[in-house]
């Protein structure tokens, strides 16, 4: 839409910007440049001014962020980019390096100039092969032209930029336990504080940031902070790239200023939804946010007025359900996921996770008993707010938020026996996949049965 | 933590804790128990069980107090005051019990066990779990010593983070995530951890058992006694707990002056010996064979034979501290003889004078929080293995650790390793002492020793006895940078019968015998002494015996042909003394030259004290009475006093105690002496050096019957040699070796391995099938030639016959 100023996403149609020709050609580094020119607190206060906020899901003001990490500890202090990107729904990080790699460079070396790093990290999702060949790539040349390495643009300043691989867990886009991954331990999520920011990579300074937040700060360093502070609602300013999935015409990733109603994502942009059946439900920011009915068609897509619906804006992911969809399948597979991905360290998560997971396939395969429903609701209780990190309360999300919005239809599976959708129940095939049984666990004594797992994998 | 103070409520309760102590810490100050499983006061804050919950006044949210520190003012809810927090333990506790088989009824913790006794306490009586439950294959050996039942498992990672934080042993790991998580070990790995027992006890289900004690009792069926472990001179207090008579189990107590909560495999399954098939317990006495008598009728044949004869004894490490002084004194008052020992190595020097005189100058917390530590000529995990995780302790907060050593220890990955060609240890002090400055690793670790001043400790193990002066090198140079230093001893109470004098040439509290005033202290209590000359050394003893300059020969608790470092001269000495009388729990090899057998009460089955090489006196308690007609060694010995027509001046124990306790208060002693002299420059030497010492687990006598022990950590003999040496000599990993010494001679598997020095062979002393001593000639250490043994696939002989085949 030609109304609608597009910032991280403007040079998308441009297939020459993936190299770095192309990318200086329009503009490319500049930002940079006017960050090496600055002092590296003048950096800071210019992202703080812009009123940046983390588009990881949690929404924190960047440059407060950056301001956190203190300096002068005798210890490196160390960047890394969070590219773990995992919340289900979500899409916009991958697309914005395929297309764009060397703004999220220009951003990361801009950021580690403004808190004094030496050395930055791309955590990159296990799962991502072509991307991070495109961001390896990339960085090769920027290190080639001089933005990346020693003496950066003559300013004295060295950076070392490294690419690092997951191994495919969605608990690593938790930052501690992406620290953990990185450092080459189990990616598990660890007590704060310390903080990342005081004690992060290898225990030490360590600021983490999303790809899509950091592609950001190349724009704000070129057009200013007031620039950038204009654009959509006063806190939550800027734009936000939306990915839009699930039952629309035209699903795809969307950079629209902070605030505009669903309303317009959905019909201006997305085309509505596939095969103009009605809207039933839709998560505004991946699936660990409460899902949002119809009747917030209207709602503001910015961090507040998501909030007051009721949900979280998360990641901006939005996948969208329509007439057609069984609240409760969807629910499962949601939670199913959960299970699968929950890391295993605490009780609730691991349990919980799994019992409801199990319990939902239950319902859903025409096996509900009336005292399941407060039985979910009680074990949802029992997981929100009380497992170690954030994974069980975003499993927490769609189990309550289905039961509030969609409980007639959870009724009626238990009281048909059946699931109205599908008509899957009792005697059909079991609802109950396979997956939820756990891995067949190799046993250590009978070696010669299996390969054996290699001693790295087993000692840290 | 500091000296920082924070006053909090807990259930409306005030109290004040250090700043940085976690709430579960401040509440059972308060005496008020917070419900959890993976808590455990030495090991770090995991917050992996969320059985903890409290309320905190003004959060939203609970917070797990194993996890959150005290903050000025803060009002704690716990389960007795907060419904809410009640209800999360609550559904918590259902979640963990979600796919917890129902074991109870088989399992060994039942009975004793945190899940069990909570879901009892407040658990729902019935679970809303309808779907079935997650199962395993039951139980898979992770080693011979320790199970594991992934089933029953509440993944708290206790034993992970015990191996991780605490031993540095990581063989055990947590493996898969989600409800598939579950503790693993690499394939055809074993659990090969010289603690691993330590993740049995702290296991809060019975995930994990130990092989020893599966299906053997249930809790209500022991008794039990506190006691102190008999195998080492780290002296860990344990728990031992006997069903029908009989040692069943062996579990660490806690105690942070000395073991922490921790005690090694040895520790914890050696525990058969005293109902060992071999054990004697009736008097034997040379007749046409041994036969049984009364101890009236041994105890009056050994006074006929010892009147007016030359007597010498010889001492095990492992008699109670009464029993040592009742032997130091019946010795010289009784017998009129020096000639009393209980050393293998060690001779005499300041050092040793000191460690007797004055207990306690370095404590196991002196350890932990010393900031610089030298080890010298100890293998620490082997030899001390609880001193050896206190020194793991320092370095995990911060402590600079150095190792002199011939072979490196499993102190590698916090120490700096100085390999030394075994018995120039002290050429290595010396350069440490004298260093002036400069880089190299000798002035590296004198700096390090100088910047950390009294936070510095030098602890000198039992390496150091090859070299007459070593001992007193290593004091001296723990004088010269103002470190601390201790004198280390391994055996059980080395340290109990050095400082009650059995020794020929101190008395009690290191009093040399030919020193006038120090003696004089002692005849006030003791009585005029014959001869102030300084009695023969363990060694020499031997050598007088084999020479027919002994009458006499006392072996209490000790067994020369395997514990002695010259085999040949062993065997000599008991063939020809006239008269060998022995005192122990059995005979073994020494019954063909045994005259008299004076059954010894089982560690077990005595009370009294034992020394930690601290020289902190413990008190042991018996779990049951001596079996047969067997007695506490001390009793054997007043009656013997009593057979010789003299009175020892005591009838009971307590009689006993109170005469020595004034004789073994710590004595002021000058520490300047002429240690000073320097060892000398290192002899040319280009020959190859054998060295050896015990390994942890080994055929020593009281590992009898710990047959899970050793299939669990016992080695198969080996040679271990430098790839240098191996290249030079031919030498070929898994090849094997003949080494030929003055001694004797034998051929053993090689090892290749930078974990020696050049220059040398290490051989554990010990093992099955191999008697090392017969390779010796009085030390731990000799000159060797080394012969490479061709493998049998090589032989033109073989290779021809597979030829024609």
């Amino acid at each position: 839409m030609s109304g609608t100023p597009r910032v991280v996403t403007a040079n998308w149609g441009d297939p020459d910007v993936v190299a770095i020709d192309g990318y200086v050609e329009r503009g490319g580094y500049e930002g940079l440049k006017r960050a090496l020119s600055m002092s590296p607190a003048e950096v800071i206060e210019q992202v703080k001014a812009s009123g940046l906020r983390g588009r990881g899901g949690a929404g924190f003001p960047t440059g407060v962020k950056w301001s956190f990490v203190p300096q002068d500890t005798g210890k490196p202090t160390y960047v890394v980019c969070n590219f773990d990107e995992s919340e289900p729904g979500t899409y916009n990080n991958r697309e914005l390096i395929e297309r764009e790699p060397h703004q999220l460079l220009e951003g990361l070396v801009i950021a580690a100039y403004a808190v004094q790093s030496r050395s930055a990290y791309v955590y990159c999702r296990g799962e991502f092969l072509w991307p991070g060949i495109v961001l390896e790539r990339a960085i090769a040349e920027a290190s080639e032209r001089g933005f990346v390495g020693t003496d950066i643009l003559g300013s004295g300043y060295d950076l070392e930029i490294v690419l690092h691989r997951g191994a495919g867990a969605y608990i690593c886009g938790e930052e501690t336990a992406l620290l953990s991954s990185l450092e080459g331990f189990r990616g598990q999520p660890r007590l704060r504080p310390p903080f990342p920011a005081v004690e992060g990579l290898y225990a030490s300074p360590t600021l983490i940031n999303n790809v899509e937040t950091l592609c950001f700060v190349p724009h704000i360093l070129r057009k200013g902070a007031t620039w950038f502070a204009g654009i959509g609602p006063e806190r939550s300013p800027g734009t936000k790239v939306f990915s839009i999935s699930g039952k629309v015409e035209r699903p795809g990733n969307y950079e629209l200023p902070m605030g505009t109603p669903f309303r317009a994502l959905l019909e201006d942009q997305a085309g509505g939804v596939l095969g103009g059946r009605a809207l039933k439900a839709w998560t505004p920011g991946g699936s660990s946010t409460p899902l949002l009915t119809a009747e917030h068609i209207d709602v503001a897509l910015d961090f507040e007025s998501v909030q007051a619906a009721g949900s979280l804006l998360g990641t901006g992911a939005v996948m969208v359900m329509d007439e057609t969809d069984c609240i409760v399948e969807a629910t499962r597979r949601m939670v199913q996921f959960y299970a699968h991905e929950s890391c295993g360290k605490c009780t609730p998560c691991r349990e919980g996770t799994w019992w409801v997971s199990r319990v939902l396939a239950r319902i859903e395969g025409g096996l509900g008993r009336e005292e399941d429903l407060p039985l979910l609701e009680d074990v949802a209780e029992s997981m929100l707010f009380r497992a170690f990190c954030a994974l069980a309360d975003g499993a927490v999300s769609p189990i309550q938020s289905s039961l509030r919005h969609f409980r007639d239809e959870y009724e009626q599976h238990i009281r048909e026996q059946r699931c109205p959708f599908t008509g899957s129940g009792p005697g059909t095939p079991s609802a109950e996949p396979a997956e939820l049984e756990p891995p067949s666990p190799p046993s250590p004594e009978a070696p010669g049965e299996q390969a054996p797992i290699p001693l790295s994998e087993v000692l840290r | 933590m500091s000296d920082e103070l924070v006053t909090l409520t807990v259930d409306g309760k005030e109290v004040t804790v250090p700043k940085g102590t976690l709430i579960i810490r401040a509440a059972e100050q308060l005496g008020i128990e917070i419900p959890r499983f993976c808590d455990h006061p030495l090991l770090d804050p995991v917050g992996a069980c969320r059985q903890c919950y409290v309320e905190i006044e003004g959060q939203r949210k609970l917070f797990t107090s194993c996890t959150t520190v005290v903050a000025p003012g803060m009002v704690v809810l716990t389960q007795n005051t907060s419904e809410t927090v009640h209800e999360a333990q609550v559904a918590n506790l259902e979640f963990l019990l979600l796919n917890h088989p129902l074991d109870c009824p088989i399992c060994d913790r039942g009975g004793e066990c945190p899940l069990q006794d909570q879901a009892l306490a407040f658990g729902p009586g019935e679970s809303r779990y309808v779907e079935s439950k997650r199962t395993f294959e039951k139980p898979i050996p992770l080693s011979p010593l320790v199970n594991l039942d992934r089933e029953r498992c509440v993944l708290c990672a206790r034993c992970t983070r015990f191996c991780d934080e605490i031993s540095g042993d990581r063989f055990i790991e947590l493996y898969a995530r989600g409800a598939g998580e579950r503790v693993s070990i690499a394939a055809g790995e074993d659990f090969r951890s010289p603690f691993s027992g330590n993740t049995v006890q702290i296991c809060p289900v019975g995930a994990l058992t130990a092989t020893p004690y599966r299906f053997v009792a249930r809790p209500f069926d022991l008794s039990s006694a506190d006691s102190v472990c008999p195998h080492c001179a780290s002296g860990c207090n344990v728990k031992v707990d006997v069903r029908r008579g009989a040692v069943v189990r062996v579990l660490a107590r806690d105690n942070l002056d000395v073991n922490d909560a921790w005690l090694c495999d040895k520790g914890r399954f050696a525990f058969r010996f005293a109902d060992a098939p071999e054990r004697l317990t009736t008097p034997l006495i040379r007749g046409r064979g041994l036969e049984p008598a009364s101890f009236g009728e041994v105890l009056d044949a050994i006074a006929g034979w010892s009147t007016g004869a030359r007597v010498a004894f010889l001492a095990g490490g492992r008699l109670l501290d009464e029993d040592a002084y009742a032997l130091a004194k019946v010795a010289r008052t009784v017998f009129g003889s020096n000639d009393v020992d209980h050393r293998r190595g060690f001779h005499g020097g300041l050092a040793e004078e000191l460690a007797a005189a004055q207990p306690m100058r370095v404590t196991y917390r002196d350890v932990e929080r010393a900031k610089v530590i030298l080890v010298v000529g100890l293998d620490a995990e082997q030899e001390l293995p609880i001193l050896h995780l206190r020194i793991r302790k320092a370095a995990r907060r911060g402590a600079s650790v150095f190792v002199i050593h011939p072979r490196r220890t499993r102190l590698h990955d916090v120490a700096e390793h100085l390999l030394v060609r075994p018995g120039r240890e002290a050429y290595a002090l010396e350069r440490i002492r004298d260093s002036i400055g400069g880089d190299s690793a000798e002035d590296r670790v004198a700096a390090a020793l100088r910047s950390a001043g009294g936070d510095a400790v030098v602890l000198a193990g039992p390496r150091l006895a090859e070299h007459p002066l070593a001992a007193d090198v290593a004091l001296a140079t723990a004088g010269r940078h103002g470190a601390r230093f201790a004198l280390l001893a391994r055996r059980a109470n080395d340290r109990g019968a050095l400082r009650a004098g059995v020794h020929p040439s101190l008395l009690p509290g290191g009093r040399r015998v030919d020193d006038p005033v120090a003696r004089a202290e002692v005849e006030e209590v003791w009585g005029e002494l014959a001869t102030a000359a300084p009695g023969r050394s363990g060694h020499e003893i031997l050598e007088a015996a084999a020479g027919r300059e002994i009458d006499v020969l006392f072996l209490i608790g000790v067994d020369p042909l395997r514990d002695v470092p010259d085999a040949a001269l062993a065997r000599r000495a008991l063939e020809n003394v006239p008269r060998t009388i022995v005192q122990s729990l059995e005979l073994g090899a020494l019954e063909p030259y045994v005259d008299a057998f004076l059954p010894a009460a089982a560690w077990s089955e005595r009370q009294g004290h034992v020394t930690t090489w601290e020289g902190r006196g413990q008190r042991m308690r018996s779990v049951r009475s001596p079996a047969g007609l067997s007695r506490p060694d001390w009793e054997i010995i007043v009656g013997l006093a009593r057979a010789m027509g003299r009175d020892l001046g005591f009838e009971t124990l307590e009689g006993l105690q109170e005469e020595a306790g004034g004789l073994l208060a710590p004595r002021p002693r000058t520490e300047h002496a002429s240690a000073w002299a320097g060892a000398g420059p290192p002899q040319w030497v280009d020959e190859l050096t054998l060295f050896t010492y015990p390994l942890l687990v080994d055929e020593g006598r009281l590992s009898d019957g710990a047959s899970e022990l050793k299939a669990g950590l016992e080695e198969e003999p080996f040679a271990e040699v430098h790839p240098e040496d191996a290249e030079r000599l031919g030498l070929v990993e898994g090849g094997r070796v003949e080494l030929r010494t003055a001694a004797g001679e034998t051929s053993l598997p090689v090892r290749v391995t930078h974990d020696v020095a050049p220059g040398c062979v290490f051989v554990p002393f010990n093992q099955p099938g191999l008697a090392t001593n017969t390779l010796l000639s009085g030390r731990f250490t000799s000159a060797v030639e080394l012969v490479p043994v061709s493998s049998a696939g090589s032989e033109p002989v073989l290779a021809a016959e597979g030829g024609a085949g």
